[in-house]
């Protein structure tokens, strides 16, 4: 097979799909966004991404997912860039190769539900730089990924509705079988339909059975599976996968991850050629290329690799997502509670037990974990997120296989209730799924000129909508400080301030390139003082700090 | 030839007059107050005096300047503009010690100071001026006067102060009523502004373009003109934008040239001078004034024609006679000219003083820049807030707009906000581009305001640096340091 059978994203939607279901082989999708969420707590800096991105379009991925999940909501937090912007760069860095986002259905890209008027406006919004599009709802609630799905092929893009899966008594074939029907019914055969393993659970043979199973019924549907590798089970999982004829399968360059993420792309393809299969247009040059290139990176990310190292087969029981393991660590750490981690995992166990079983993963990943976390901290269900409150309440949706014991409605519906309404009657008024009223994006739009002081980007109003703080954050940071994502990652998570004589050196958007030299700092009271040679221009700043931020005395 | 001249100014025309001196071999002597004692014209002198503590109040001290002449040895004394340059005691007192005044004769400057008389000069020569009044009388009889002239003429009728000039001492009126309130706000503004509370009607002209042309004279007769100007980018009667020559039917070129000959020549005009024009929408001009000194906008002429005009106003003032015929005359291509101000165009174009930590000029071909500012230059808040005259030169319009726009954008200025966006935006602006604009542009063209301001990308990142160094940490990368 040769470079030329490769997907690329001048073909349209159709014809990829065409290809998928009568073409030989299986193709590969790069998951750096779920690598950076699962082993580095999201913070691959955009600078990494486009260092990467040649060899990556080289290769032949059927697609890189670089957008989604979390980042959107960590590009305005921690990476101060604008997720739009992300997607411009890479768009132009990789031109042959589909880019791919996952979303949480009607909870976007975020943790709640949103307006259907907001899924459309970002659906139409992102689609003009996403080609592929996965999708999944944590409680498997087809009719929260209805508005998103049709948006998505309104837009004329790849569609990936997913099951999220998960293993134990009730996950049978047959109701994921019944819950792709729905989805099938939803939105047509002319999509992918993925299977999210998102904990990286279950055996290979187990995997075989379900794609067996779903291959039976829809003999003309094309499956993606998508895989954590946890467990470090991910690639005979893949294997099985393919060889009952899964076209697609999710991976990560050996050079990075290696815990909570995706399975290695090389291995996966020795294994498979062993066994007789190829991807169309796939390079292997290029693949180890960005490998070499990623391993040197790595060491400037290492303050956010997970304090525990290595595989974690203890995720058949506790299910926690990959996606939601470094972050939650993260948390932990913060809370002092690294070394009480495993009283946590065990009340996780419980916690998912005795909410049916649901699939771990976000926004359940979070509801899931930080009840585990309170209930450990305050005593079982004593302190109640709101947001368990709203999975008890049943407004992500019905509980799939059965609803939690009474008392925990109890201590957590009545949690803090003034009014003395018994949980019973909570439910019976406030409970069930919503509809929710569509915003008035022309009034938010006015409301966000106001704060910008100037007439916003449709861009900015989407992400205003979703997280209205943080993108205004944001918005205000951009307008001070403008595209630091140029700046490398050592220099952006640098920790102890810069020596005297220091040199950055980056290039511009254009590749021209820069130099700023640390000439010298001196602390005046609560100022200090950053002499820079700015491209040969001598510059002071003055930053006003507290006495316990200083870096110097 | 002169051997040392004293130059009565600051500046960037300081400078510009120390230029020419320095290729005719001459010294020069600069003047300054205390309040001005980093000034850039100070370091291009061959001498320098300091005339008084300032601000300002020194540069317009006569006595002191005239002293600092005769101290030095300078034989001649050259005014620049603004200041003394129009003042005619300024010649007198100096002829009256001995130095030679390089500029018009005073009677020609007390001549056409006075709007009264420099029209009636006007109209004895047969040049077209705009209809007036000659000056009112105070009280009701000057009202009835002037509601007279209304009715006979229509509205607007600008009031203006005798002594005034420079685009300062002018009113507008556009109803009766109107025009009562601003006789009466005329005539104190000209009262304290010029010592003088003296005041005339004029018609005003509706959306007038400003066209002016520059003569040159010497003690010999000869009286010959370097071409025309458009000037009718101002903001407030004061010019922003100058171009050279105006876009106009060339027999209509032809005759202003010649009345500004005329006009000279009825005012025996010796050195230097500038005869301004309004011309009407269907091309009817009329005489505005003549200014007696170099003007800023110079520099447009000696791009088209190649002359040097303070060169020629030294060389007459020695004695010399035109250093050219009107024959030798040849305009050749576009020049345009713009004021780059430390002002803030946004915030009504307020001065914007301070610090200037980085300046970068661009350069090439066609481009002449007049500057008065270096890097670490702190510009005071007492003078003008010229920064640099950028001066471009093209083979025609298209590409003199061109070469203008690229020079712009080769300007890095930090410290102080400047006039350059502002001035980005209307060499981008259609109207500018068609070459559609009178008087009002300015006005008319609000939005051209309503740009950007943005600190150069590297020099915001650079901040970010500072900031990630001065607490030892990046507070926008990490969560818990988070705002």
């Amino acid at each position: 097979m040769n470079a030329s059978d490769r997907i690329t994203p001048q073909l349209a939607a159709a014809a990829i799909l065409e290809r998928l279901r009568t073409g030989p082989g299986y193709f590969l999708t790069n998951n750096e966004r779920d690598v950076s969420q699962s082993d580095f707590k999201g913070r691959i800096m955009p600078a990494t991404s486009l260092k990467a991105a040649p060899e990556r379009d080289d290769t032949g991925y059927f697609a890189v997912e670089i957008s989604g999940g979390a980042s959107i909501h960590v590009d305005l937090l921690y990476k101060q860039i604008d997720p739009f912007e992300r997607l411009r760069l890479l768009r132009r860095a990789m031109p042959n190769t589909l880019l791919q986002t996952v979303c949480r259905g009607r909870n976007l890209f975020g943790y709640r539900p949103y307006p259907d008027n907001v899924l459309r406006f970002a659906v139409e919004l992102f689609a003009r730089y996403v080609d592929v599009w996965r999708i999944y709802d944590f409680l498997n609630h087809v009719p929260n990924l209805k508005v998103v799905g049709e948006a998505v092929q309104q837009a004329g893009k790849l569609l990936i509705p997913s099951l999220c899966f998960s293993t134990g008594p009730d996950h049978t074939d047959a109701f994921y079988v019944s819950k792709a029907a729905e989805i099938v019914d939803a939105f047509g055969e002319d999509i992918i339909l993925g299977i999210k393993n998102h904990s990286g659970v279950g055996s290979p043979r187990r995997i075989r059975d379900l794609v067996r199973a779903l291959k039976t019924v829809f003999p003309r549907l094309i499956l993606a599976y998508h895989g954590h590798n946890t467990d470090g089970n991910d690639l005979a999982r893949m294997v099985a996968a393919v060889e009952e004829g899964v076209k697609i399968v999710e991976v990560a360059d050996h050079g990075y991850g290696g815990m909570y993420s995706q399975a290695p792309a090389l291995s996966l393809i020795q294994t498979l050629h062993d066994y007789g299969y190829q991807s169309p247009g796939l390079k292997i040059r290029p693949l180890v290329e960005a490998s070499d290139l990623l391993r040197r990176e790595r060491r400037h990310y290492q303050q956010f690799e997970t304090p525990f190292r290595g595989f974690d087969p203890t995720v058949k029981r506790h299910k926690l997502t990959g996606g939601a393991a470094s972050i939650t660590f993260e948390q932990a750490e913060k809370l002092n509670l690294l070394e009480r981690s495993h009283e946590v995992f065990s009340e996780l166990v419980e916690v998912n037990r005795e909410m049916g079983n649901i699939w771990s993963v976000t926004p359940g990943s979070q509801i899931l974990w930080t009840t585990a976390l309170n209930n450990v901290i305050h005593g079982r269900y004593e302190n109640p997120s709101d947001d368990l409150k709203r999975l008890l309440l049943g407004r992500y949706g019905p509980f799939p296989f059965r609803e939690p014991q009474q008392w925990i409605y109890e201590k957590v519906l009545q949690h803090r209730r003034t009014d003395g309404k018994k949980w019973y009657q909570i439910l019976t008024d406030e409970g069930g799924w919503k509809e929710l009223p569509d915003e008035d994006l022309p009034n938010r739009r006015g409301e966000l000129a106001t704060r910008l002081g100037r007439p916003p980007t449709d861009e900015q109003l989407c992400l205003y909508l979703q997280f209205p703080r943080d993108a205004l954050d944001y918005f205000r940071f951009q307008e001070k400080f403008g595209k630091t994502w140029l700046l490398p990652p050592e220099i952006w998570f640098r920790r102890g301030g810069f020596e005297d004589g220091q040199r950055i050196t980056f290039a511009d958007e254009d590749g021209k390139t820069h130099h700023i030299d640390v000439i010298s700092t001196h602390r005046k009271g609560n100022q200090v003082e950053t002499s820079l040679l700015v491209d040969y221009h001598f510059q002071t700043y003055s930053t006003p700090v507290e006495p316990k931020d200083a870096c110097r005395p | 030839m002169f051997k040392k001249i004293l130059i009565a100014n600051r500046g960037e025309i300081a400078i510009r007059i120390i230029r020419s001196a320095q290729e005719l071999g001459i010294k020069t002597v600069a003047v300054y107050e205390e309040t001005d004692k980093t000034a850039m014209h100070i370091i291009k002198s061959d001498e320098a005096v300091c005339i008084g503590a300032g601000p300002r109040k020194d540069y317009l001290n006569i006595d002191r300047i005239v002293q600092a002449a005769k101290k030095s040895g300078a034989e001649a004394v050259h005014p620049g503009y603004g200041f003394l340059a129009e003042n005619p005691l300024f010649p007198k007192k100096c002829s009256e010690a001995g130095l030679v005044f390089i500029g018009p004769p005073m009677s020609v400057i007390d001549d056409m100071g006075s709007k009264v008389i420099a029209r009636r000069i006007m109209e004895q020569a047969g040049i077209p001026v705009i209809p007036g009044h000659p000056p009112l009388p105070p009280g009701a009889e000057g009202e009835q006067q002037a509601r007279a002239f209304a009715e006979q003429h229509g509205f607007p009728i600008m009031v203006k102060a005798v002594a005034g000039g420079g685009g300062r001492g002018i009113r507008m009126a556009d109803s009766l009523g109107n025009l009562m309130k601003c006789l009466n706000m005329a005539r104190s503004e000209a009262r304290t502004a010029f010592g003088d509370d003296a005041i005339y009607l004029e018609k005003a002209l509706q959306r007038p373009r400003h066209v002016e042309v520059q003569i040159v004279a010497d003690g010999y007769g000869n009286v010959i003109h370097l071409g025309t100007r458009n000037c009718s980018i101002q903001r407030r009667h004061q010019k922003m934008i100058e171009i050279a020559p105006a876009n106009l039917a060339p027999d209509l070129i032809e005759r202003l040239c010649r009345d500004a000959v005329a006009a000279a020549r009825a005012a025996r005009y010796v050195n230097l001078g500038t005869v301004e024009f309004l011309l009407d929408e269907t091309d009817r001009y009329y005489f505005l004034e003549v200014n007696t000194r170099i003007q800023v906008e110079h520099t447009v002429t000696e791009m088209i024609t190649g002359l040097d005009l303070v060169r020629e106003q030294i060389r007459i003032a020695a004695g010399d006679p035109l250093s050219v015929g009107q024959d030798q005359v040849q305009l050749r291509g576009v020049a345009i000219e713009l004021r780059i101000n430390a002002e803030d165009p946004k915030n009504g174009f307020a001065g914007s003083p301070g610090l200037v930590q980085i300046y970068q000029s661009p350069g090439g071909h066609g481009i002449r820049l007049d500057g008065a500012v270096y890097q670490g230059y702190e510009i005071p808040q007492f003078y003008d807030s010229m920064v640099v005259k950028l001066t471009v030169y093209g083979f025609n319009w298209n590409e003199a707009v061109d070469r203008l726009r690229r020079a712009l954008d080769g300007f890095n200025i930090i410290g102080i906000k400047t006039t350059i966006p502002y001035y980005k935006e209307i060499v981008s602006d259609p109207d500018f581009i068609e070459q559609r604009f009178d008087t009002s542009y300015v006005d008319s063209h609000q939005h051209l305001l309503n740009y950007r301001e943005e600190a150069p990308e590297l020099e915001r990142i650079a901040r970010l640096l500072a900031e990630i160094n001065a607490r030892g940490r990046n507070p926008y990368a990490e969560p818990f340091a988070a705002g």
